[in-house]
């Protein structure tokens, strides 16, 4: 259904050798109950491409409907766009039904745009027998096709998709791929650092096939992790990030943050807030993070002692005020949490060989230290911060919190202590988190350089040992997850691509973890399409 | 302790009516006899059939996540066979005799006048037990189900709930025998009772308390990692649930029961060391501890001003100061803030989960097991059985809470709201047809 929307009505373009004028496809974002986002780029003339300022102010006509044949028009009007936001174009579409299925499109001209399907939330306090939504982080165009939004788009039964960070990578050719191999090159050819690159690398982005399926099939629900920027980002600066030759960072992630919002169909503008929270009825509210904006800088290793001083931060104090306050008794039953960086504690086990800690120190841009956590980039990184949303679960006895991460490159099932050095006693466990793999990002199969499969689940059952609220760990798989959320329970099924330097390439669920209403624990279960 | 389970109870019986109250004796499990008594004039023969019986168990302390089907196989299958509210929770203070006069009544205790176990009476000079009938000042569904023509039983383990729900119902059991420690009659005697009470007059409404995961949870000494006594005690908790269903059953009443079951609040467990004493903090500070008097609630201290009225204002707020900064503490909370009404004086603690208050003096609550605060706020809450009223396997992510047992249970029979409304909410869509 999906793939016939994106084909479907578009009339022709200016110039076939552009693909139209809305060639970058549409989308639609954080749905509410009565309104959503609606998102598109036009191109209203040739020279008028992302990133060059050129083109003329036009005037974009959009609708919505209650039918896939667009014979119900529930709203329509028009928006204003030009070069200063890079011809793209957002809007609100508001008076909407809650709980209801929805199409859209936009016109310039004679043109149409494909049409494409969302959703708004239920109503505030409504029941809700189910929720499904897809989850996603690290696409790395240059490592792969973009498959697990193919797949996720041909479903059919997404409430919305949720995409936890690393929408879009920042390095050049040859800097970052799979493993040595370049299947696509990006473009710009060479590391974003400006405006003018950072709204072409989202042009080129935006042009994959099955991203622009995936956007017309379901509204998502967007936060940014580092690669939005650069790698390892944090409030002053980022690993990836050379202060002056590069710019100063206050005006490189300014450039980032502008095309985010031009280019993402998110209800952010510079100088606001990503974090926001959504509801969805009685079952589940999602509070999606940014972890990147407001944090101090990442410890050297996790032998420093900093990681544990409560003068440091990974969500500033605002947020984390906000987080707390969602985080409560009342409200929506389940708390979702969209969590860029893990924040189950992981420490680096003491069996692994050489190889392995490297593979481990490289994948997660940590220490190889036994015995210490492993990823200060995580909220292993910012142990006070993490202890208090801790003991706020624990004191409020705050059932069905469920963190949903990205980042890692690896799927994870893990429960959240209470106490970990009393967890192997005790099982008590506040919260669970459930990890998606990457789209297509490198994972520590590739670090190492060997088959998926092999050499890495030495290291996977040993990080479990080490780690035993960790149930679920899978370091070479990439793909997608889907989360179905009911009253009794969330579940998350894995899927894992068959190969993801191949466009075409099948996925296969890999496994599923529940976590029971009132339990606060991850337990494997049967999972699939229902 | 405990009585082997078995099948109904003998019918045999002996009506006696000393002074104004009716007492039946009823042969029950194992050769022992239990004892109702009714109001004047109550009959004992069972109503007519074709109607709709009713019951409340109170699963005393349990937590929501000690309703496995390993551990508790009958408790868990009767709640996956009806409509399971796994986001329930027990209201402030949460504790026993409040939350059981919160089910009873559909109001909070800003409207009851009960919100704790132990208050300072400021008429009496004294810090007790609400225990009373006289402190109970809202109707609750015991006499008011009487009202339309029904019959009402209670059967509660504990004697300060039986003295605070007094005479209310149609039908009641004091509690027999009562252990000299717990102060609660044993699961086994205490389902004795009920089944005594099904089997003879046969209440249309029964409330009931089952207080051995509570009392049991209160003296384990082994902390938070070795709970074997109370994995024993939820075992023959959900043995003694398991008879009750099965003489329904047996009895040919299944098919026409709603069965309620709930906690009134879980449990905590904290280490000796976790151990807050108000009394103490304010030691260095005398002329304040000599004007607070401290209602102590396990999770949950009350503190009341007893010194000049002039000073009232300025000596709260340098006590509250105080006491926020231990690190023990969670939050302290004007009572209205709370709905728990004057009764509950001028200031609330919360204590953190792992910790306990112990006042007035730091010996006063050994017990590591301890509820009132927020940590104890979660609780199993499922309506089930066999009518065709209940809605069968079915789990809602609403907000349950003891208050709305009321409202619930008395749309079952068309019960109207109390005057002034239900602070609770009806969880109708446990029944497919409320009448309500």
């Amino acid at each position: 259904m999906a793939g016939a929307m994106v084909s479907g009505t578009a009339a022709s373009g200016f110039s076939a050798s552009h693909g139209g004028v809305f060639c970058h496809g549409v989308a639609s974002g954080d749905p509410m109950a009565d309104s959503v986002l609606l998102w598109t780029r036009v191109t209203p003339a040739p020279a008028a491409l992302p990133g060059t300022g050129l083109g003329p102010d036009v005037s974009v006509g959009w609708e919505i409907a209650a039918d896939a044949g667009f014979k119900k028009i529930v709203a329509r009007g028009t928006a204003a766009t030009g070069a200063a936001r890079d011809h793209t174009v957002k809007v609100i579409a508001g008076r909407l039904a809650a709980a209801t299925n929805y199409w859209y499109r936009f016109t310039l001209g004679q043109s149409v745009s494909p049409a494409g399907r969302t959703r708004t939330a239920p109503a505030a306090g409504a029941v809700v027998d189910r929720l499904k939504f897809g989850v996603v982080s690290c696409a790395n165009w240059q490592a792969g096709y973009f498959s697990s939004y193919r797949h996720l788009a041909a479903r059919g039964d997404l409430d919305a998709v949720l995409h936890l960070g690393d929408y879009l990578y920042e390095y050049g050719p040859g800097e970052y791929q799979a493993r040595d191999v370049v299947v696509r090159p990006h473009e710009p050819a060479h590391e974003m650092t400006q405006l003018e690159h950072y709204r072409r690398r989202h042009a080129q982005y935006k042009t994959d096939p099955d991203l622009q399926a995936l956007h017309a099939a379901a509204p998502f629900i967007v936060t940014w992790d580092d690669h939005e920027s650069a790698n390892d980002a944090w409030k002053g600066g980022a690993e990836n990030h050379t202060e002056g030759a590069e710019g100063a960072w206050s005006e490189r992630v300014a450039a980032a943050q502008k095309a985010y919002t031009e280019w993402m169909p998110v209800r952010y503008e510079p100088g606001g807030q990503l974090y926001r929270r959504l509801d969805f009825g009685s079952l589940a509210s999602l509070s999606m993070l940014d972890l990147r904006s407001y944090r101090d800088q990442q410890a050297a290793n996790g032998a420093d002692p900093s990681i544990s001083s409560p003068a440091r931060t990974i969500t500033g104090a605002a947020q984390m005020d906000w987080l707390l306050g969602n985080l409560k008794s009342t409200g929506p039953q389940w708390k979702l949490v969209g969590n860029p960086v893990m924040i189950a504690p992981v420490r680096v086990p003491s069996t692994l060989n050489t190889a392995e800690l490297a593979g481990v120190q490289k994948l997660m841009g940590g220490t190889s230290i036994s015995g210490v956590p492993y990823n200060v980039d995580q909220w292993d990184g910012y142990e006070a911060d993490r202890n208090r949303v801790v003991r706020h679960l624990r004191d409020n006895a705050v059932k069905d919190t469920v963190f949903l991460t990205g980042d890692i490159h690896s799927g994870w099932a893990c429960d959240i202590p209470a106490d970990p050095a009393s967890y192997p006693a005790t099982g008590d466990s506040v919260a669970a988190e459930l990890v998606c793999t990457s789209v297509t990002s490198d994972n520590l199969d590739d670090i190492l350089n060997v088959p998926p499969r092999t050499g890495s689940v030495g290291v996977e059952n040993a990080i479990k040992a080490a780690n035993p609220h960790v149930k679920y760990l899978d370091f070479d798989s990439h793909g997608y997850s889907v989360l179905d959320v009911t009253a009794a329970g969330v579940r998350m099924d894995w899927y894992v691509l068959a190969e993801r330097t191949s466009a075409n390439s099948g996925s296969t669920l890999s496994t599923s973890f529940n976590v029971q209403a009132n339990s606060g624990k991850v337990t494997p279960t049967q999972g699939g399409l229902q | 302790m405990s009585r082997s389970p078995q099948q109904g109870t003998p019918a045999s019986s002996r009506l006696s009516t000393p002074g104004r109250r009716q007492f039946l004796q009823i042969a029950a499990a194992g050769g022992a006899a239990v004892v109702l008594s009714a109001a004047p004039g109550t009959a004992w023969a069972a109503p007519a059939a074709g109607r709709t019986r009713s019951y409340v168990l109170v699963v005393d302390g349990c937590r929501p996540d000690e309703i496995t089907p390993a551990l508790t196989p009958r408790l868990a299958a009767l709640r996956d066979a009806g409509t399971n509210f796994p986001a329930a929770r027990s209201l402030p203070v949460m504790e026993t005799i409040p939350n059981h006069v919160m089910m009873m009544t559909g109001v909070r205790p800003d409207r009851s006048g009960v919100p704790a176990n132990s208050i300072f009476d400021r008429t009496d000079g004294v810090v007790r037990n609400l225990d009373r009938p006289t402190d109970l000042h809202f109707p609750t569904l015991l006499e008011r189900l009487q009202e339309l023509g029904l019959t009402t039983g209670s059967v509660l383990s504990k004697k300060y709930l039986y003295g605070i729900f007094g005479a209310r119902a149609s039908y009641r059991w004091e509690p027999q025998p009562v252990l000299p420690v717990t102060g609660h009659a044993p699961d086994a005697a205490t389902m004795d009772a009920l089944l005594a009470m099904v089997n003879g007059p046969d209440p249309d409404f029964v409330f009931t308390n089952l207080g051995d995961i509570d009392r049991v949870g209160h003296s384990d000494l082994s902390g938070t990692t070795l709970r074997a006594a109370r994995e024993a005690a939820l075992a023959e908790t959900d043995l003694q649930v398991g008879r009750f269903i099965d003489h329904l059953k047996n009895a040919g009443k299944w098919d026409s029961s709603v069965v309620v079951v709930l906690a009134d609040h879980s449990m905590d467990w904290s280490i000796p060391s976790n151990l807050i004493s108000i009394n103490l903090i304010l030691q260095s500070r005398p002329e304040l501890q000599s004007n607070i008097t401290i209602a102590q609630n396990g999770g949950a201290d009350l503190l009341y001003w007893t010194g000049p009225e002039p000073d009232r204002m300025a000596g709260l707020a340098a006590v509250e100061q105080l006491v926020r900064a231990h690190e023990g503490v969670l939050s302290v909370n004007k009572p209205a803030d709370l709905r728990l009404g004057d009764e509950a004086g001028d200031l609330v603690a919360y204590c953190r989960a792992g910790w306990r208050f112990s006042d007035p003096y730091v010996a006063s609550n050994p017990i590591p097991g301890n509820h009132g605060h927020p940590a104890t706020e979660p609780i199993p809450f499922f309506v089930s059985g066999g009518s065709p009223l209940v809605v069968k396997g079915s789990v809602s992510s609403k907000a349950a809470r003891t208050v709305d047992v009321a409202p619930t249970v008395g749309s079952i029979y068309g019960l109207k709201a109390p005057a002034g409304g239900y602070d609770g909410t009806g969880r109708v869509s446990a029944l497919t047809k409320p009448r309500n």
